[in-house]
This record gives C-alpha cells, sequence and structure tokens, in this order.
C-alpha cells in the first residue's frame, strides 16, 4: 500500500500538482484542439468547442469540488450568468465583443460567489451540495422571470463574428484556466485549500482562514464557468434559461472530473475529451438507447476507475497491479 | 511574572460541567502537566487554551490578550500551537507537504515563500525524526509516526507555547523514551510545553508543575512528587476506600516508626 501510494504521487495523483505524464497529455489534446478549425468541418468544431467549453466548466468545478473538497452542484448557475451577462450585451447595448463579454461575465459571476458564498461556504459536505443546487434553480426561474434579462423566451444573438473565433476564444479560456489550476496547485493558496479538504479543523489550528479561502476558491470557480457560459452565449447564437442552465451542463463536467481524476490539475481536460469521445460514439452507433449505455459506462467508471482516468497511468504491474491498487484505493 | 494565565475557566455543555471555574498559571519555559482521570476536562481544557472552545465562564489570557476574542485560525498567529489527540493528518498530502502547510500559515508564515515553507519543513522533519519519510503519503504513516507528524505541524507554527495532547498514547516502551527525548529537545528550544498525558512516567520524568483535574475542578497543584502523593489526587484517581486504607497505611508506618525511635533496638 505505501509502494502503491509513493508511485501514485509521481503521476499526481496521491498529489495535488499533476506530473510531466499529465503534462504531455493535456499539451497533446490542447494542440488537437487547436488545429480543428483548420479543417473547415462543422460537425467537427461545433463537438469540440463542446469539449474545451465542458473542460473548461470541469476544471472551475474542481477548483471548489476536487481541490478544496466542497462538492457544488450549481456551478451552472455562473454558466446560465455568463450567457446571460453576453445576450444582455448584445440585445441591449449592441456589443459583441468577446472579451468585454468576457470579463464582464466574470466579473458578475465573482461577485455572486462572493456574496452567496460566505453564508453557505459555512455549510459542510453533503449540505453545502443541496444549497448550491437550490441557487442554480433559483437564480433560473429569477432570470426567467425578468424579461430585460430574456425571460423565460430569451434572446436570439445575431452571430456576426466568423464561426470559428468563438472556436478560439473557448480554446483561450480553457488554457488559461488549465494554467491557472496549475499554478493554484503550487501554491500557498493550492495547499490551503487541500488542507481545508483534507480537515477544517486541523487547518484552522495550522492558521488557515477556511472561510476566506474557500470563497475565493468558489469565486475562481465561478469565473471560469462564467467565461465558458459567455463564450457559448455567442456561439450558440440563442439563449434561454433552459438552454443555459441545463442539467447536462451541470452534470458532465462533475463527471469528467471524476472520470480524468478529481483534483488534479489535468484531470478535468482528459476526462472531458474522454467523456465526449464516448458519448459521441454511442450516439452515433446506438441512437435509440444511447444514454442507457452511457450511464453504464459512468457507473463501471465509478467501480473501477475511482481516481480516474490518470490513476492508470500510475498502475504498475499489470492486471494484478491494476487489481491491487484498486483494492487499496477503492472509494 | 505571568505567562499564559487560565482565569476561573468553566465550561458548560448543555448539561455537562465539563470544566468547573479553573484557574492556574504557566510560567515561560516550564513544562506543565494536566492530568486526571478519563472525563476530568483535560482534553475540553485544550480546546479552549486554543481557542477550539469558547469558555462558557472566565477566560484564557495569552500575550495580553484574550484567546477567545481571537478567530481559531489566528491563535496560532499569538504563538500557541497543538497536537490532537486524535492525529489529524492531511492523508493525501506528503508528510513534508503537511509540516509545509503549518510553515505557510503559521505565525511566521506570511513571510515566507513556498520555497521555505518546504525548507522550514525539511528541518522541522529532522528535529522530530521523521527526515527518512518525508516523501511517504502522511495516511501511510504508523501510529507513532503519525504522532511525530503532528507535533512538526505544531512546531512549524513557530509556537511560544506548545499543548500535547496524549502524543504517547499508545505508544511501546521504546518510542516512549523517544517521545519524551523529543519534548526535552522541544523544550531546550525554549518552547513552552502543556502536555496531557496518562502515562505517569513521562509526566514525572518531563514536567516542572503538575495541574490536577477531576471531574472539570482543580484538585491539586505543585511540584510532580509531591501532587502524586496526595490523597485527593489519590482519591480522585484510584476511589475512596483505596485511599483510606492507603492513609491506614501511612498511619501503621509511621506509628512503627514511632516505635522504633521510642524503644531502639526493639526490632535489632
Amino acid at each position: 500500500m505505501a509502494k502503491t501510494s509513493a508511485v501514485l504521487r509521481k503521476v499526481g495523483m496521491g498529489g495535488i500538482t499533476g506530473n510531466r505524464y499529465a503534462f504531455y497529455i493535456s499539451c497533446a489534446i490542447l494542440a488537437v484542439l487547436l488545429v480543428v478549425p483548420s479543417l473547415h468541418n462543422g460537425y467537427l468544431e461545433n463537438l469540440f468547442r463542446g469539449v474545451l467549453m465542458f473542460a473548461t466548466l470541469s476544471l472551475g468545478w474542481n477548483i471548489i469540488g476536487g481541490y478544496t473538497g466542497y462538492v457544488s452542484f450549481g456551478n451552472v448557475v455562473f454558466f446560465g450568468v455568463g450567457a446571460t451577462v453576453s445576450s444582455v450585451l448584445w440585445q441591449h447595448y449592441q456589443q459583441q465583443n468577446i472579451v468585454l463579454a468576457i470579463v464582464l461575465a466574470a466579473i458578475v459571476a465573482a461577485l455572486m460567489a462572493l456574496i452567496l458564498g460566505f453564508p453557505i461556504l459555512r455549510l459542510k459536505g453533503h449540505y453545502f451540495g443541496i444549497a448550491t443546487l437550490g441557487i442554480a434553480l433559483a437564480t433560473q426561474e429569477i432570470i426567467s422571470n425578468i424579461d430585460w434579462l430574456g425571460g423565460g423566451s430569451g434572446f436570439t444573438i445575431r452571430q456576426a463574428g466568423f464561426f470559428s473565433e468563438y472556436y478560439y476564444a473557448m480554446w483561450a479560456i480553457c488554457v488559461i484556466s488549465l494554467v491557472a489550476t496549475w499554478f493554484i496547485a503550487r501554491s500557498k493558496f493550492g495547499y490551503a485549500l487541500v488542507a481545508i479538504r483534507e480537515n477544517e479543523e486541523a487547518a484552522a489550528i495550522l492558521g488557515v482562514d477556511a472561510t476566506k479561502y474557500k470563497v475565493i476558491a468558489w469565486m475562481i470557480s465561478a469565473m471560469m464557468a462564467a467565461a465558458a457560459g459567455s463564450v457559448f452565449a455567442f456561439a450558440n447564437g440563442f439563449i434561454d434559461p433552459p438552454t443555459s442552465f441545463a442539467v447536462d451542463n451541470n452534470v458532465f463536467p462533475i463527471v469528467m472530473a471524476i472520470l480524468g481524476g478529481v483534483g488534479t490539475v489535468a484531470g478535468p481536460l482528459v476526462g472531458a475529451f474522454v467523456l465526449t469521445a464516448i458519448n459521441e460514439t454511442l450516439w452515433s452507433k446506438f441512437p435509440q438507447i444511447h444514454t442507457l449505455f452511457f450511464g453504464a459506462v459512468i457507473v463501471l467508471v465509478v467501480l473501477f476507475l475511482p481516481r480516474g482516468i490518470l490513476w492508470l497511468l500510475a498502475v504498475r504491474g499489470g492486471f494484478r497491479g491494476f487489481i491491487n491498487s484498486l483494492k487499496a484505493y477503492r472509494v | 511574572m505571568s505567562f499564559l494565565r487560565i482565569e476561573n475557566v468553566g465550561m458548560r455543555f448543555g448539561g455537562l460541567q465539563a470544566l468547573d471555574d479553573v484557574s492556574f498559571e504557566v510560567a515561560k519555559g516550564s513544562v506543565l502537566g494536566l492530568i486526571g482521570p478519563n472525563g476530568s476536562g483535560k482534553t475540553t481544557m485544550m480546546n479552549v487554551i486554543s481557542g477550539v472552545y469558547k469558555p462558557s465562564a472566565g477566560r484564557v489570557q495569552f500575550a495580553g490578550k484574550t484567546i477567545a476574542d481571537v478567530r481559531t485560525h489566528d491563535v496560532c498567529k499569538l504563538g500557541i500551537a497543538r497536537t490532537f489527540q486524535i492525529v489529524k493528518p492531511f492523508a493525501s498530502l506528503t508528510v513534508r507537504e503537511n509540516v509545509a502547510v503549518g510553515a505557510m500559515y503559521g505565525r511566521e508564515g506570511s513571510k515566507r515563500s513556498t520555497q521555505q515553507s518546504f525548507e522550514r519543513s525539511q528541518e522541522l522533519l529532522e528535529i522530530v525524526g521523521l527526515a527518512r519519510v518525508g516523501d511517504k503519503a502522511a495516511s501511510d504513516l504508523t501510529i507513532p509516526d503519525r504522532k511525530r507528524l503532528e507535533v512538526a505541524k505544531a512546531l512549524a507554527l513557530d509556537p511560544d507555547v506548545l499543548l500535547l495532547d496524549e502524543v504517547m498514547a499508545g505508544l511501546n516502551a521504546t518510542e516512549v523514551d523517544e517521545a519524551i527525548d523529543l519534548i526535552r529537545t522541544v523544550n531546550a528550544r525554549g518552547v513552552t510545553l502543556i502536555i496531557v498525558e496518562h502515562l505517569m512516567k513521562a509526566i514525572m520524568s518531563v514536567s516542572t508543575s503538575v495541574v490536577v483535574l477531576a471531574e472539570g475542578k482543580k484538585i491539586a497543584e505543585g511540584l510532580p512528587h509531591e501532587v502524586v502523593a496526595s490523597p485527593e489526587v489519590i482519591k480522585a484517581y484510584l476511589g475512596t476506600r483505596f485511599a483510606e486504607r492507603q492513609m491506614q497505611l501511612d498511619e501503621i508506618k509511621r506509628e512503627v516508626q514511632l516505635a522504633r525511635e521510642v524503644e531502639p533496638g526493639a526490632h535489632a
């Protein structure tokens, strides 16, 4: 057991900073994703923009849910707010500057996380999760009932930029989120987050101001989700609450983070890439019942890859080694 | 000169009076042993001193401040550090990272970079004898090593006062001797210690003074060998009947002694 965990540390699964292999894999995925628009294939571009969007959402979730250990079921709220900021900018101010939309969305989401974080980050474990779920539902209802924000019918955004512009914007915020995570994981701040996750009482005794760092972590998490939402609004061309607050946008990022490796730098990106590939394959092979197979895949992942795909890199000794590690690291 | 002063501290949990009007002082550089039977309020006292609990009566004064007024994460910035009886390692971090977190956020933490925190962590691991397992995950440590890790994490806060809550429970004889050496080493570096321990051998050999709690009240205070001979303390630990027998035994011994003096050579 001791040996297994020492090996796991080398790939950053027991630790927090990731490793060389995870770095190479991330670079490879990002490089592949960068050349997609030059293929001029609308289907692929749409698909991989989705990968980048979910990767960014998942990276955001990973900061609060993975590193800090506060599992949020409501990060979609920041995605929705980001999308709403973009659509409002277009509808009322005829603005379609992506950078402006991203920055504004990030600021609004961070303020929201700051205001909501102080009361609800006092809740522990499942209670925090339930509270975030409530906030997501409530915010969706509020936006649905304010016409200035699009109301129930939403806004249509005329796509003025060329389509790939949004693809590159999504690629850029994904890279920024990934690099930000890498810096956080190596910083004093990152260690405070992991200390809070592992034992909040012990962290406080060591001088970590848990409330402050939890709120900052959630703000960063919110900014990533909002940035993804604001670009999505322009790319999608139409935003209403059911589109921006979709259940998929809430659940997929969590599953992706778990699939890739919770609390690792590259986990969410790898998870987003692999899960989308699985989803797309199943969808094309079994159009009628693909969700059934998809659900089965998720259950199998939780059972046999509880620490994520990156964890496989650490397993030595073939099948026997895999079984032994599984026994030692069953969740 | 009072350094750390506990003033009439009371702590009530619902119907349970865990601490009742306890007062004592701790001198700078001393080693205070806090002893008492199970459930006498020792760990509660540790929690009050370290700011985890706010006392329901009285106060703890340190460095001109009342501990209850300071937020839990700021207590270490005043110079008070503690270990937990039930160890609380950050399981997924390495031993070195565990200690580094203390060095990053403790009293001197704001002055240290990440790199410097890890250097400080390495120094402390050498002091407590954990340098050999610095890269292991904390969850892989043996029980004695986890206790050492608790001490190293507390020392990483650069404390003036260190509270050790049963760091020797569950250790074997050799490990206890090592732990006693460690306590002496730490004290020699100028750190004032408050030790909660069931193991009398350890308390007797390192303490400069002892406070005895029973059912939340302070029943004795003084030099270690005086305190353990006091009938009150024996009663608290071993029950009234044993204390009475002990006193009768003492009486008989004294009479025998007297008889010897009166009739020299009678037993020769």
